[in-house]
């Protein structure tokens, strides 16, 4: 049992170990930091949904080695988010900018909120008094249940 | 009449519908390319056969040429050589950009002859269309034609703009609607200079 548990943890760390195969040796702690958070932050391009720290394309690995040389060149992070913009176009990076179109993203939630709480509010009251309505409904369905055993009496 | 209790929610319904049924044809993986009307990126990359000669701009100037990035890994670009021989045939100009899945420009193992080995064993199998093919040993030059896979190829024109960028495979369908048409003007405006 105890041999089963172990692999199956073994195999639950191999695919950290995978995300990890390739090594970048840095100068500093901050290069480090900038890396790790730009390759999360950057979009891969061909698997889509994925960013370039986790995906395995080609295409990612080029981005990463990339990412390295730049960082190392000493170019900050906004540089390096620009650079890859310049070529693969805003979808690159995970968070886009506000633009013509994606401003919908922002007005169109509060505006159905706004639509919602505005009829909310205009909604004429139904029931203004409980204690007489309450009464009505009452008497309303012993009626109704008065009608209903009629019925079942007929039936029988 | 009807009153706006029935109107409001649907005019929402339908143009709900419109967005959505829009959505079922849209393709998720289609973006816009940041090299389209962008004049070639520089660079200076060896020839994939003889690497002594080093490839630069200038390959691209005076003439109409249609740069096809693929590799002999990638199982669309087989498809699509036989096509692009036949084009080649018919006098449209290809150069390759050809990058290679297995060599890590840092860790690779892979040797440039088996590289070339295995570019010859294809073009003999499947047809070269290939003027000559440029070697993009790092795939910088991918990465800064904002290439995400193979195969893709660009249409530049004589200045060295690059006028279309096409993801995926060229078939006649492809080649009718997307490339010849600007392919042709660019030809005789070419021709008339």
């Amino acid at each position: 049992m105890k041999v089963v548990v172990a692999c199956v943890l073994a195999l639950l760390l191999s695919t950290g170990v995978m995300a990890t195969q390739e090594n970048y040796a840095f100068q500093t702690e901050q290069q480090r930091a900038d890396f790790k958070r730009l390759t999360s932050e950057l979009r891969c391009p061909m698997c889509q949904n994925q960013n370039i720290a986790d995906s395995d394309a080609m295409i990612a690995h080029d981005m990463r080695r990339k990412v390295y040389q730049l960082i190392t060149e000493g170019n900050g992070h906004d540089d390096v988010i620009d650079f890859m913009k310049q070529r693969y176009g805003d979808f690159v990076h995970y968070q886009p900018p506000v633009t013509n179109t994606t401003i919908w993203l922002w007005v169109l939630p509060f505006t159905v909120l706004f639509i919602g709480g505005w009829i909310l509010i205009r909604r004429q009251p139904v029931d203004i008094d409980v204690s007489e309505s309450g009464q009505a409904r009452t008497s309303d369905q012993e009626a109704l249940i008065a009608k209903a055993e009629a019925m079942l009496e007929k039936e029988k | 009449m009807i009153s706006n209790r029935f109107l409001v929610p649907l005019v929402v319904f339908v143009a709900l519908v419109f967005f959505l049924y829009q959505g079922l044809f849209s393709d998720p993986r289609e973006r816009d390319s940041q090299v389209l009307a962008q004049p070639m990126p520089i660079f200076s990359l060896p020839d994939l056969m003889d690497p002594s000669i080093i490839h630069t701009n200038d390959v691209f100037t005076g003439q109409v040429t249609l740069l096809n990035i693929w590799g002999v890994w990638c199982v669309t670009c087989a498809v699509e050589l036989p096509y692009l021989t036949e084009l080649s045939q018919q006098g449209v100009r290809f150069v390759g950009l050809y990058y290679d899945q297995d060599l890590d420009p840092d860790f690779g193992t892979k040797t440039l002859a088996r590289v070339q080995q295995e570019v010859i064993e294809t073009t003999n199998q499947l047809g070269n269309p290939f003027a000559f093919n440029i070697f993009d040993v790092y795939r910088d030059t991918s990465l800064d034609l904002g290439v995400t896979g193979a195969p893709e190829t660009l249409l530049i024109d004589q200045q060295g703009v690059i006028r279309v960028h096409h993801i995926g495979d060229i078939n006649p369908r492809v080649w009718e609607a997307k490339f010849a048409p600007l392919y042709n003007t660019l030809i005789a405006q070419g021709v008339g200079q």
